[in-house]
C-alpha cells in the first residue's frame, strides 16, 4: 500500500498551539513504544488561517519541503489538480484569534473548515477519512450537521480530546458492561474550552457501561454560589469527589507549611476559583458530574460508583502538560497514533458518537450557564452508541 | 515479635504509651536534618502525621508521630509548629527523641530523613549528610536497650560505601528490618513496565538530568531496581567509569553505550531541551545528532557488573529534564523502555508511593525491598565520583560484591 497523503486545515501555527502539537508529530515524529516512531504517511500540504509574528509554519515548510503551504483549503485538498489529492485531512481547529459569541464561546471556524473539505469532496467525487481536533463546532446545529454529513457521504471521521486517549494514572480501562450510577471528573480549565476535555474524560469511560451509551436527557450547570449550595446538598456525591481529588497531583495544599494535605469542604470553597459545574442524567439513569475547580487542581480526575465494588473506581487521565512542568505536551501523541490508524485503515478507533454527544453537552454547559444555571432538557442529545472494542488509551 | 516489642515499650514507662495491640497506632520517631516546606522530612514525614493519596483514597497510615530530631533550624523551620499541633516532642538528641525522653527506645519505628539542609561538601562534591552518625546514634540506643525497630533511611545510605556498608552489617547484626533508597523505584512508570525476574539483560541505558551527588543517586537506584532482576540476581560490581564532556560522545562512537538505547530512553521523555524549549517541536535528539552542541557537559557513568552485564547512565541536563530507561533483553526483538514519573511540586505524590513501602515495613517488620540495593548504589556513586576525580579512569571495585535477590513482586505503584 502507498504511503498515504495527508493536507493538515488550521488556524494558526505558532508554539504550543495544538496545530503545532498534532502536525510537527506528522513532520518530526514522536516518541512512541519505546522509539523514535516517524508515522507511515506523509503531510503534504498545508493550510493555516492566520499567520501571526510567532508563525511556525513557514519554518515548517522551509525544514520540511515534502510540505507546501496553500492560501486556501481547496487548494490544500487538490494541490494544483482540480481534483481531491491526499488520502486524509487532519482539521486542527484550536488557539487564533477569533470572536466569541455573546455566550462567550470562541467561534473557532472547525464547520467552515469542515464545509470547505466537504465541497471539495463532492466536487471530486471521493471522500477521505477525516480528524477534527477537539469539539466539532461551539454550534450544536452545526456540529450535528458535521457528524450528519460525514454519515451521508461515508467517509471515517475521527474527532474530539486527547483526554480519552493519554496515561491513566493508574493504567486502567473502564469495566465493560459494568452498571455505573454515578460518574465524576475534576479538572479545571474555562467554560467551552477546559470543560470540553473533563466532558470526554467522563464519556470515553462512561460508553463503556452496560448497554453502551444511551444518551442524554438533561443538563444543569452550576457556578459561583450555586455551586457550593449544590456540593453542600450532595447534588453530587462527595465520595466520588474524594476519589477524584485523591488521584490529583496538583492538589494546592490547603494550610500554609504543608505540600500536599486533603482540603475540607470550606478549604475548597476559598482555593477555588469560580467554579463550574455540568450536572446531567443519562437516558438510562446514569448521572454524570464534570467539575471545573480551577485553583484546587490542574489535572484530570475521574471516579465513578461502579455497582459491586464497594469503593469508588477512579484514575487520572495524565497530561504532562507543556505550562513549566513538562515540554512538549505528548498526549498529543496517542491522538496522533489514533489518527494514523484511521488514515491507514480507514477505520476510525472510536466512535464520532461520543464527541457528537460531548460537543452537544459543552454548548448545552454553555446555555445552561447562561441561561441562569437552569436545567436544560436535551432532547437533540438522545445519542446512542457503542464504545470501541478495544481500549485506545496510551499504555505501550 | 510486634507483640513483645509493643510489651516491653510499654513496661518502658508511662511516658511512652505504646502499641498495644494491632489496633493502636505504632509509634514513629523522626530524626531529620531540617523541617521545612519541601524538604525530604517534611514531606515524607507529614505522610504519617496527614496521609497520603493512595488507590483513590486519602490513606491515613496507623501511625502516630511521637517525637522529631532536627539537626538544622533554619528560619523556616516547621518542627516545633508541627510538633505542637500533632502532639509530639522535639527533642535536642537523637538518643532523646527515639526515647521520647525517657531512659529506653519508646517507638516502633525510626526514619532517618538526612536529605536538605546546610552541610559542607568533600573533595568528589558530595554533600556530607551526617545519615550514618544519625543512624549510629539510632543503633546506639537500640543495643543498649537489647531491642530494635524497624529503620528507614532516606536516598543512600552514606556518601561513603564504608559508612553504608557499616549500617547495612549494624542492621544484620541487631537483627532489624532496613529500608532505604530513593522514591523512583517506586514512583508510577509510564508505560508500567518491569523486567521479567531471571531475564538476561544485554545492555540498559538510564538517562536523566542531575550530575550531581543527590539527583544523580535519584536515577542510579532507578537504573539498579531494573538491573537487579536479570539473570543469577545482583552479583555486585566489578568497575565503573565515569566520563565528562566530549569523552562521553566518543565513547559513543567507540560503542562504549548504545546510541540505539539512549534514542529509545529519550523516546519516554516528556521533557526534552533544545530546539523543543524554542518551539516546541518533538525530536530524536539522537537521530537528528544535537546532543552534543545542546549539552555542554554531559557525564556517562559506565557500570561493569561482576557478572559480565553492563550499563550506562547518562546525565543530559541540557537535553533532558526527567528520568528514562532503555532495556535490551535477551530473546525480546525490541528495546523496552519507559519513564520512572517524577509528579510536579508541591504534591510530589511520589513520596507518597514511597511512603506506603515504609508504612509497610513498620506494619509487617518486613522490608518490601532489599536495603543491599540501595547500599550497592551508595557505593556506585561514591566509585564514579572517584573516578571522576581521578582523571575519569576505570576504577576496579572489588569492594562492591554486594550480592541480594530482587524482590520476587514488582514494588511500583500501580493502582
Amino acid at each position: 500500500m502507498a504511503r498515504p497523503k495527508l493536507a493538515g486545515v488550521t488556524t494558526v501555527y505558532r508554539k504550543h498551539s495544538h496545530t503545532q502539537h498534532i502536525i510537527d508529530r506528522y513532520l518530526e515524529g514522536y516518541g512512541w513504544n519505546g522509539t523514535h516512531h516517524h508515522p507511515e504517511m506523509d503531510l503534504i500540504s498545508l493550510y493555516v488561517d492566520q499567520v501571526p509574528a510567532d508563525d511556525l509554519s513557514r519554518d515548517r515548510e522551509k525544514r520540511f519541503p515534502g510540505m507546501k503551504i496553500y492560501p486556501t483549503i481547496a487548494e490544500a485538498l487538490t494541490m494544483g489538480t482540480g481534483k481531491l489529492a491526499v488520502d486524509g485531512v487532519v482539521v486542527v481547529g484550536e488557539h487564533g484569534d477569533y470572536p466569541k459569541t455573546p455566550k462567550g464561546q470562541v467561534q473557532y471556524p472547525r464547520y467552515r473548515f469542515f464545509e470547505e473539505i466537504v465541497k471539495v469532496f463532492r466536487e471530486s467525487g471521493k471522500s477521505v477519512p477525516m480528524f477534527n481536533d477537539k469539539h466539532l463546532s461551539w454550534n450544536w446545529e452545526w456540529a450535528k450537521k458535521m457528524y450528519d454529513t460525514s454519515k451521508e457521504m461515508g467517509f471515517p471521521y475521527m474527532a474530539g480530546s486527547s483526554l480519552a486517549v493519554t496515561w491513566r494514572i493508574p493504567s486502567v480501562e473502564f469495566p465493560t458492561g459494568a452498571r455505573v450510577s454515578e460518574a465524576l471528573c475534576i479538572c479545571y480549565g474555562g467554560v467551552d474550552s477546559y470543560d470540553f476535555h473533563g466532558l470526554e474524560t467522563l464519556q470515553c469511560m462512561v460508553e463503556r457501561r452496560k448497554g453502551g451509551e444511551s444518551g442524554v436527557k438533561w443538563l444543569q450547570a452550576y457556578r459561583g454560589d450555586k455551586f457550593w449550595d449544590a456540593c453542600r446538598d450532595n447534588v453530587w456525591p462527595r465520595d466520588l469527589m474524594n476519589a477524584a481529588l485523591c488521584r490529583s497531583h496538583t492538589l494546592t495544599p490547603a494550610r500554609a507549611g504543608f505540600n500536599d494535605i486533603f482540603p475540607s469542604l470550606d478549604d475548597m470553597r476559598r482555593l477555588t476559583k469560580d467554579p463550574v459545574a455540568y450536572r446531567y442524567e443519562h437516558a438510562d439513569g446514569l448521572n454524570s458530574t464534570m467539575l471545573l475547580m480551577n485553583g484546587l487542581v490542574r489535572d484530570f480526575n475521574f471516579a465513578a460508583r461502579i455497582e459491586g465494588t464497594a469503593k469508588p473506581f477512579s484514575t487520572q487521565m495524565y497530561l504532562p502538560m507543556p505550562d513549566g512542568r513538562t515540554t512538549m505536551a505528548n498526549f498529543f501523541s496517542p491522538l496522533v497514533n489514533n489518527m494514523e490508524k484511521m488514515y491507514l485503515t480507514g477505520k476510525a478507533t472510536y466512535p464520532i458518537e461520543r464527541t457528537l454527544l460531548t460537543t452537544g453537552l459543552t454548548a448545552a454547559g454553555v446555555d445552561s450557564l447562561f441561561a441562569g444555571q437552569t436545567r436544560l432538557e436535551t432532547p437533540h442529545l438522545m445519542i446512542q452508541y457503542q464504545p470501541s472494542k478495544e481500549s485506545t488509551f496510551w499504555r505501550t | 515479635m510486634t507483640s513483645n516489642i509493643t510489651r516491653r515499650t510499654f513496661l518502658a514507662g508511662a511516658a511512652a504509651i505504646p502499641a498495644l495491640s494491632q489496633g493502636q497506632p505504632k509509634r514513629v520517631a523522626i530524626i531529620s536534618t531540617i523541617f521545612r516546606l519541601q524538604s525530604h522530612a517534611q514531606h515524607i514525614g507529614d505522610r504519617f502525621i496527614v496521609g497520603y493519596p493512595m488507590a483513590g483514597e486519602w490513606h491515613k497510615p496507623n501511625t502516630q508521630v511521637v517525637s522529631l530530631y532536627v539537626d538544622q533550624k533554619p528560619a523556616n523551620d516547621l518542627s516545633e509548629t508541627r510538633a505542637k499541633e500533632f502532639g509530639f516532642k522535639v527533642y535536642p538528641t537523637i538518643a532523646e527523641a527515639v526515647c521520647c525522653g525517657g531512659s529506653k527506645l519508646a517507638v516502633d519505628a525510626v526514619l532517618i530523613i538526612g536529605e536538605h539542609g546546610e552541610y559542607p561538601r568533600n573533595d568528589k562534591g558530595q554533600i556530607l549528610y551526617p545519615r550514618f552518625e544519625f543512624f549510629e546514634q539510632v543503633t546506639k540506643v537500640f543495643e543498649a536497650d537489647g531491642r530494635s525497630v524497624p529503620v528507614y533511611n532516606d536516598k543512600h545510605l552514606s556518601y561513603s560505601f564504608e559508612k553504608a556498608k557499616k549500617m547495612r552489617d549494624t542492621s544484620r547484626r541487631l537483627k532489624f528490618p532496613m529500608l532505604a533508597g530513593s522514591s523512583l523505584p517506586v514512583t508510577w512508570r509510564l508505560p508500567n513496565l518491569e523486567l521479567p525476574l531471571g531475564c538476561e539483560i544485554e545492555d540498559a541505558m538510564m538517562v536523566g538530568a542531575g550530575g550531581s551527588d543527590p539527583m544523580d543517586f535519584h536515577a542510579l537506584e532507578a537504573m539498579q531496581c531494573m538491573m537487579e532482576r536479570r539473570k543469577g540476581g545482583e552479583k555486585g560490581v566489578k568497575a565503573v567509569q565515569l566520563l565528562e564532556g566530549d569523552a562521553v560522545w566518543k565513547a559513543g562512537e567507540d560503542g562504549k553505550w548504545s546510541k540505539e538505547l539512549l534514542r529509545s530512553a529519550l523516546s519516554r521523555s516528556d521533557n526534552l531541551k533544545g530546539a523543543t524549549l524554542a518551539d516546541g517541536r518533538t525530536q530524536d535528539m539522537v537521530g537528528n545528532g544535537v546532543l552534543p552542541q545542546v549539552v555542554k557537559n554531559p557525564w556517562a557513568y559506565l557500570i561493569e557488573y561482576r557478572d559480565g552485564t553492563k550499563a550506562t547512565m547518562m546525565m543530559l541536563t541540557d537535553a533532558v529534564a526527567d528520568f528514562n530507561i532503555a532495556v535490551k533483553v535477551k530473546g525480546n526483538k525490541d528495546i523496552q523502555a519507559t519513564q520512572f514519573l517524577l509528579t510536579p511540586d508541591p504534591n510530589v505524590t511520589y513520596s507518597a508511593c514511597l511512603a506506603s513501602k515504609i508504612e509497610q515495613m513498620i506494619m509487617t517488620g518486613v522490608a518490601p525491598y532489599p536495603v543491599e540495593r540501595t547500599l550497592l548504589v551508595s557505593g556506585m556513586l561514591e566509585a564514579c565520583l572517584d573516578s571522576r576525580i581521578k582523571g575519569h579512569t576505570r576504577l576496579e571495585t572489588p569492594h562492591l560484591d554486594v550480592v541480594y535477590q530482587a524482590p520476587k513482586e514488582s514494588q511500583y505503584m500501580r493502582v
